[in-house]
């Protein structure tokens, strides 16, 4: 049987911060800013168990000798760098400047470049996409291809013309697809926040 | 063969950033009412004004605005405006702490400069936001910790997006809780087309979401003494060419291949 406290307290909060945004109240605004801050709180506290419980998993990984134990111990030692440089005696925190460094020179760069590998590995992902399914690849590399030739850094008429042309498929077909889409998405999520506040289930539940 | 060509792909993509454009390449875009319109905004900024930089690219597509934001944030400081940074994701606050690491190091004016940090929970956070910076505002968190900033006078919001907290966001939980909330913003090209509406719309008064657009604007702003806050090197076309070279070449010759043995296999059939 399905417990009604969780949708009791969303239909409670979701009424309280619909009717905040719609009536001006200092007493309704106070409710509402509590429970916004609770919200915060919960999301705080949530990431500190998430990064809390990454650890010991790691840790019990290498404890046990499952897994990968080089990541186990780069993921434990980034946690510990990161910790020791933001809470060491003296520290200014997240502004310090060694927080800083490994942040600038290790994450971001580290992080650039394994997206920017992915430009090789989403090019034979669409090739194998190509040799495995029939149409509607064709049609998705098709697309793909044109907005390619589209963002080609050409300048003077030539270029003038590419950008008159992307500028006419981002508003008419890629806008009008991705409007419907978008809207499609908010019909969806509308009528799904509905029911939840009004505690209707599906019918397997 | 085929094992060999990522790799030669990288490689020449390595030498093209070596190379210098020159002839028909152009980095910027030709049509520059993207550029036009973010300055624009700019120029219509009163002085001494206080601009909200809404900090939360991702790692991954930082990297393709990183020059735009960079030229935009000195671009702010050269007409004097102070810039408070807040990040929503903590993808976005590491970034924040490296830019503001970076113009530290560069010797940028400290009091230009207000770090507002991070706060976490998501949407509930930009409602919490949104109640600091209503003209009611100064009893919040943000107000007590930093008692000399008047966020009920922010002039402009900037975005700065990539995360799931972008422009987006802020257009639908922001701006209908803010009177006369200005929102720009800065965003990779991914988030172009959900984005577009809201440009068209009004409630995005400007949007650099184009590689190209960002290299329109940082062609259009003398930064001065301040040319020490941006990068010393801009991305050239070559190398950019090459990849969606590449990629064309790639891709075509997979569809290609596709559409042949698809003929064939229809002509057999036919045969049979």
């Amino acid at each position: 049987m399905r417990r009604p406290t969780i949708p009791a307290l969303v239909v409670v909060v979701g009424i309280l911060l619909l009717a905040d945004l719609l009536v001006v109240n200092d007493s309704l605004g106070q409710l509402a800013g509590v429970a916004i801050d609770a919200a915060i709180l919960i999301a705080a506290g949530a990431a500190l168990a998430g990064v809390a419980a990454l650890a010991v998993r790691r840790a019990g990984d290498l404890w046990r000798r499952r897994g990968d134990p080089v990541a186990a111990l780069l993921v434990l030692g980034g946690m510990a760098a990161i910790l020791v440089a933001g809470l060491r005696p003296g520290s200014s925190g997240t502004s310090d400047p060694a927080v800083g460094w490994l942040v600038g020179a290790l994450l971001v760069p580290i992080g650039a470049t394994l997206f920017g590998l992915l430009f090789v590995t989403t090019l034979a992902a669409a090739r194998r996409t190509l040799a495995l399914h029939g149409r509607e690849a064709l049609v998705m590399v098709g697309a793909a291809l044109v907005v390619l030739v589209l963002l080609l850094p050409i300048g003077g008429a030539p270029g003038a013309r590419l950008a008159d042309a992307a500028g006419w498929a981002l508003a008419v077909p890629i806008g009008a697809v991705f409007r419907g889409v978008l809207i499609g998405v908010a019909i969806l999520a509308a009528v799904f926040a509905a029911r939840t506040m009004l505690g209707i289930g599906s019918a397997d539940e | 063969m085929s094992r060999l060509a990522p790799l030669l792909l990288l490689v020449a993509l390595a030498i093209a950033l070596l190379a210098r454009s020159s002839g028909p390449l152009q980095m910027a875009n030709p049509d520059t009412s993207a550029a036009d319109g973010m300055l624009d905004v700019l120029g219509s900024l009163p002085d001494d004004s206080t601009v909200l930089v809404a900090f939360d690219p991702d790692v991954g597509t930082y990297a393709e605005v990183r020059g735009t934001v960079r030229v935009l944030l000195a671009d702010l400081m050269d007409r004097d405006a102070r810039l408070a940074f807040i990040s929503l994701t903590p993808e976005g606050r590491a970034l924040a702490l490296a830019e503001l690491a970076r113009l530290e190091r560069l010797e940028a004016n400290a009091r230009q400069l207000v770090d507002l940090g991070f706060i976490p929970g998501a949407e509930a956070a930009l409602v919490a936001l949104s109640r600091e910076l209503r003209p009611a505002a100064g009893t919040g968190v943000m107000a007590t910790v930093h008692a000399d900033l008047d966020l009920a006078a922010v002039a402009l919001t900037i975005v700065v997006g990539g995360n799931d907290l972008g422009p987006r966001s802020w257009v639908e939980q922001m701006a209908i809780r803010v009177d006369g909330l200005r929102l720009v913003a800065v965003a990779p090209s991914v988030l172009l087309p959900d984005l577009q509406p809201y440009l068209a719309s009004g409630q995005l008064e400007a949007l650099l979401a184009t590689p190209r657009d960002g290299a329109a604007y940082r062609a259009s702003v003398e930064l001065g003494s301040l040319d020490r806050l941006v990068d010393a090197t801009e991305p050239t076309a070559v190398p950019i060419l090459v990849g969606l070279l590449a990629a064309i070449g790639v891709l075509g010759a997979g569809a290609g291949t596709r559409v042949l043995a698809g003929l064939r296999v229809g002509r057999a059939r036919e045969a049979s």
